[in-house]
Order: C-alpha cells, then sequence, then structure tokens
C-alpha cells in the first residue's frame, strides 16, 4: 500500500506542555537519627514516600546527614528506600541549622529531588523552613495527608489549621523541589522488609563555607513551665465521686499526667477535699473547653455538664451505664474507674 | 540592642464555630486580636528590656514591633506599644494580599533591613491560625542570623542569648551568637496587660507609620507566592455515643486504640 500520502502530513503544533519539574525527578526522605537510630517518625515518612513514588513511578531516595550513620542505610532500605545517600562528616556530627541547610541544598542543587519530605519534629521544624528559604521553593508544613494532583504531576499537602477544625490543602506548583514537613503519628510506619536491596552511596558535601553557630550546652535540661490554667487547657481530666477515695483521686492525676493535660473535679470532689475550688468544673466553677475531656467516676449532672458542653471529645468512665454523662459522651466506658485508669495507663505506656 | 518583633493579626478563633457535619466555618463575632504565639514573643522581647516583673534587662534595648497585615492590624501593633513596645510599623500594602509564606518573609527581612537590621528577632512559634511555623528560621535564613526555635526560657547578653528549647522528648539549652532569630512558644510566655496609660498614648500622641511595597522597594516579582491553596476541607463529624463495655483490660486497650485512631491522643500518649 501506499503510505505516500502520510509524508506531507505535518503535525500542528499544540500549545507547549511546559513542566515545571523539568530535570526534577525522585522523591526524598530526610532520615533522622537520634540515639543510633532511626527515628519512628523517619519511617513513618518513608512509607508515605513510598506510596507516591509508586504512583508517579519514580525512586524514593533515603538521605542520612550525620557522623557515623552509614550503618543506618541498610535499614532504610529495608523500610522502603530504593537508594541510600549518606552525607557522612565530623561537622555534621551535632544540629546545626547552617550546615544543615548547606549539606542539603548541596545536595539538592546536585541531584535534583522533585519531592523532599521531611519529619514534622524539633528538628524538622527547625530545619525544613530554613531550607525552604535557602531554596526558594514552598514548604508545606504539619501535613496530616499526603495526596497527588496527576494531570499536573504536583505533590498536595494537607495540614490543619485553626487547632484543627479545618484543613487547608496546598500545591507548590512552579518551585521545586515540593518540600512537606509530615507531622508524626499520623502516618503508619511501612513492613520492614530485609530482603529489598539498594545502594548506599556515600556523597561529599561542601561545608568549607558555612559555619554552625549554635553550641549545645545542655542536651537534658530541666524545664518548670508554669502548667496551663484549667480554662486553657487542651486536655482536661476529671475526677467525681465514683472515684471513691483520694487513691482513686490519684489515678486521675496519673491520667491527666500520661495524656500532658491537667485534673479537675467535679462539686462532689470538692467536698470530698481532694481538689481546690478554683480546679471545680461546671455551674459555680470553671466552664471549659479542652480538646479532650475525660470524665472520671462523674455522674454528669446538669450543672456540671453546663461547664463543660464546649469540649471537643469527651470520654466518660462511669460504671453506672445510665448515668447522664454517658449519653453525652463521644466514648462511653462501662465499668469502674479505679479498674479501668490502671489499665488504660498501662496501654499508654505511662 | 535592637529587638525586633514580628507580630500577626488574626481572627479571634473564640468567635467562630465549625459545623463538621455542613462543612462550613461560621463568624459570629468578627474580632481580630494578636495571636497567641505573636503576644508570647512581644512578652518575651519586653522581658529581655527588662519591663515588668520578670525582667532580666538592661539599659539600652528597644523592642521594635512589626505586623504584616491589613489597615485593622494597626489595631494590633497599638496594643503591642500598649504593652511596652518603643515603635512600631505597619507593613501593609494591597499587593501583599497574596503573599505566602516565602512572600511574607521578603517583606519581613526587607522592613528589618530597613529599619537597621536587629541583633535579636523575637517572633512566635507559630500563628495561631495557619500554624505554619515557618517565619522565624526563614527569616534566619533570608537575613543570614542564627536560629534557635520553640524557645521555653530565654536570656540576651551583649554578645549572644542563652535560650532553653523543646528538642526531642525533653529540653535542651543552647546558645547563640547575636544576631539571632528565637522563637518562643506561646505557653512558657505569659503575656502581661497593657498599661492603662499606655494604652491612652498608643492611640492618642503615637505613630504607627505605614510602609508599602514602593516604601519597602518590592516588585511584583517579589510579590509573587510559591504556594497556592487548593482547597479546604473539614474533619468527620465526631460520632456521639460509641459504648465499650468488658473486662477493664480489654476495655481500656480498646479506648486508647481508638482515640489514637481518631488522633485525639498522640502516638506517645498526650
Amino acid at each position: 500500500m501506499d503510505f505516500s500520502f502520510l509524508d506531507d502530513y505535518e503535525e500542528e503544533a499544540g500549545p507547549e506542555i511546559v513542566d515545571a519539574g523539568e530535570g526534577y525527578r525522585n522523591i526524598w526522605v530526610l532520615a533522622e537519627v537520634a540515639d543510633g537510630a532511626l527515628c519512628r517518625s523517619t519511617l513513618e515518612v518513608m512509607g508515605q514516600a513510598r506510596d507516591l513514588a509508586d504512583q508517579i513511578g519514580v525512586y524514593v531516595y533515603g538521605v542520612l546527614i550525620g557522623e557515623g550513620v552509614e550503618p543506618l542505610g541498610q535499614e532504610l532500605i529495608a523500610y522502603g528506600a530504593d537508594l541510600v545517600l549518606v552525607a557522612d562528616d565530623a561537622a555534621l556530627a551535632e544540629y546545626q541549622p547552617e550546615t544543615y541547610t548547606q549539606a542539603l541544598a548541596c545536595l539538592v542543587d546536585e541531584k535534583r529531588p522533585e519531592i523532599l519530605l521531611i519529619p514534622a519534629t524539633a528538628l524538622g521544624n527547625d530545619l525544613a523552613p530554613r531550607l525552604a528559604q535557602r531554596l526558594n521553593t514552598g514548604l508545606m508544613s504539619h501535613c496530616t495527608k499526603l495526596g497527588l494532583d496527576m494531570s499536573e504531576r504536583l505533590l498536595l499537602g494537607t495540614f490543619p489549621v485553626l487547632g484543627g477544625e479545618m484543613y487547608h490543602t496546598v500545591a507548590c506548583p512552579e518551585a521545586r523541589p515540593q518540600i512537606a514537613t509530615l507531622e508524626p503519628g499520623y502516618f503508619r510506619v511501612p513492613y520492614e522488609d530485609t530482603y529489598r536491596s539498594g545502594d548506599v552511596q556515600q556523597v561529599e558535601v561542601n561545608l568549607s563555607e558555612v559555619e554552625g553557630r549554635l553550641s549545645w550546652t545542655d542536651l537534658d535540661a530541666a524545664v518548670d513551665l508554669p502548667s496551663a490554667p484549667l480554662t486553657k487547657a487542651k486536655v482536661v481530666v476529671c475526677a467525681g465521686r465514683g472515684l471513691q477515695d483520694a487513691e482513686g483521686f490519684g489515678l486521675a492525676e496519673q491520667l491527666a499526667a500520661a495524656l500532658g493535660g491537667v485534673v479537675a473535679g467535679s462539686r462532689g470532689a470538692q467536698d470530698e477535699g481532694w481538689i481546690a475550688e478554683e480546679q471545680v468544673v461546671g455551674v459555680g466553677g470553671h466552664e471549659i473547653a479542652p480538646d479532650l475531656y475525660v470524665a472520671c467516676g462523674v455522674s454528669g449532672d446538669v450543672y456540671h455538664y453546663f461547664g463543660v458542653q464546649d469540649a471537643k471529645f469527651v470520654v466518660a468512665i462511669n460504671a453506672d451505664e445510665d448515668a447522664p454523662i454517658m449519653k453525652l459522651a463521644n466514648m462511653a466506658v462501662v465499668g469502674d474507674a479505679k479498674q479501668v485508669i490502671p489499665a488504660m495507663l498501662e496501654a499508654l505506656g505511662a | 540592642m535592637r529587638i525586633i518583633v514580628p507580630i500577626k493579626q488574626i481572627l479571634d478563633p473564640d468567635g467562630l464555630t465549625f459545623r463538621r457535619d455542613k462543612e462550613r466555618m461560621f463568624i459570629n463575632r468578627e474580632e481580630y486580636i494578636i495571636g497567641p504565639g505573636s503576644k508570647a514573643a512581644v512578652e518575651a522581647a519586653l522581658r529581655l528590656k527588662g519591663e515588668g516583673d520578670e525582667g532580666s534587662g538592661e539599659p539600652g534595648r528597644t523592642v521594635v514591633a512589626l505586623s504584616m497585615g491589613e489597615a485593622r492590624a494597626d489595631d494590633a501593633l497599638r496594643e503591642a506599644l500598649a504593652m511596652g513596645c518603643d515603635a512600631a510599623y505597619l507593613l501593609s500594602d494591597s499587593a501583599f494580599a497574596y503573599a505566602d509564606l516565602s512572600v511574607t518573609t521578603r517583606v519581613l527581612a526587607e522592613a528589618v533591613a530597613r529599619l537597621g537590621g536587629a541583633d535579636l528577632i523575637v517572633t512566635g512559634r507559630e500563628s495561631g491560625d495557619t500554624g505554619a511555623g515557618q517565619i522565624g528560621p526563614r527569616l534566619a535564613q533570608a537575613l543570614g542570623y542564627a536560629q534557635v526555635t520553640d524557645v521555653c526560657a530565654l536570656v540576651a547578653g551583649e554578645d549572644g542569648i542563652e535560650a532553653t528549647r523543646r528538642w526531642g522528648e525533653g529540653y535542651a539549652t543552647v546558645k547563640a551568637p547575636l544576631p539571632a532569630v528565637v522563637t518562643v512558644a506561646p505557653e512558657a510566655f505569659e503575656p502581661r496587660l497593657p498599661h492603662g496609660a499606655r494604652i491612652m498614648s498608643a492611640y492618642r500622641e503615637w505613630d504607627v507609620p505605614v510602609w508599602d511595597a514602593d516604601a519597602l522597594e518590592l516588585g511584583e516579582a517579589a510579590l509573587a507566592p510559591l504556594l497556592t491553596k487548593r482547597r479546604e476541607s473539614f474533619p468527620p463529624p465526631l460520632e456521639v455515643g460509641e459504648v465499650f463495655r468488658g473486662d477493664p483490660e480489654t476495655v481500656a486497650e480498646d479506648v486508647v486504640a481508638a482515640l489514637r485512631q481518631q488522633k485525639i491522643i498522640g502516638q506517645a500518649g498526650g
């Protein structure tokens, strides 16, 4: 057959497709090391990176920065990395914003990742914005969910705003790499697959022009923060007469400490002499609006409930299933608070 | 020593209600306040200046408040003046309306440079609304200053600062030379109330100059944001009335697991 008619055919030039990420490929995970081991949050980030990489068909790189961190490379591979870059340098032994920023910026300029994920730990929160500023790119911080816009090949970061009552989802369409920090505890840790294989590569970074300016004088400082007043506390554990005695009240205090909150009491607890009047919740006491309110052995009559109706999440522990608070609680636990709280403390690992 | 405090005015969250089932936010009372992080930053700076009960200050320290925002942020700056700041500047321009954090950093850095640089910049760990926590470190990089974030105790000498910050699971003490950027934890610096006489002066006598994009010599290119907002969404409504029964051990484990799964508590506990 004669196909010569095809020779005259010229493809019409369509609009030029501009790939903002031209030349930028692969997903990087900055690994955080504490006490010679990978942090749990790093593994969570690794799981997310693997999922995203499989969707857009790229490799996952683990990035290890520090001194003597190379042995951890294989572990990163077992958790999902295809390749691990190790910047091992005596100058990187302790965290310094300047040197860590310089080391990462060097690597990014040279190898051009399209996405860089960092755990939102104390270190990550300190480093990521500085790095983003240095690389002149956008940072989606404190993400609790990641997604992809496949039509534009963009990372979408979702993070809570206004105290977690709402989420914003943002993208970084022009600048590369797209950097996101991931809030610890929101993503699952992937399975460790010791049969995965990959390279652990030593890389050189140029640190000659920068110098860390911080001197860490005490890595285990004791801090005595003023405890949050009852009305501002995020977590409140309220003790009621159902705890029976001072020993039971002690359990409520322990639970409050384990949950990082403060202890309060019902009018009944005040009558028993366990708490002072300033800690009473309810009508005539404080009206509070914590994120989490745990009522232990509190029946929750109307006068009590008016004081806590703005609480975002209520857990009630009470032996009486028909107590008023049990109808109003998000989670109603039927049982003797004096038995349930010790078991909860154990489950919390306190 | 010049201490500069960038502050952010936010919509008072107490005036908002959220209906998760309707996926809407309702503004019941539209009132603007200084965000809790920014207010703590003002307090921390004033303590360094040595006013109030808990000062470790020395003479010759001045505190300057800066705010980028709409014209109404003037109120926030006057409140900062009433608390004890020595001067305040409002950075306001319609061209700043679409600013993201990189643009805000550029505007603030430009303003700091115009003020002749700072010895110390104190700001909140994160804002009370969007809570990104980026301005401090970004500003430090833009100006080439040292940085310490999430600080809960702060002392400043002539040549440097000593700060206690949250680090890993606990706290660490760190020294940094000046100039430096410090971001403070709001829970550690309970803000003072403005002084009555200063409130009168702040509104009647003192000036809050306004600097716009031209004054800061920022062109259109410098004000182009890098991030774009795609969506707003709401968490699913909380379920009411989930009942747990059984022997104490199993029940306790189930409850803790359910609380963790719903992100009511973190993995570590609180």
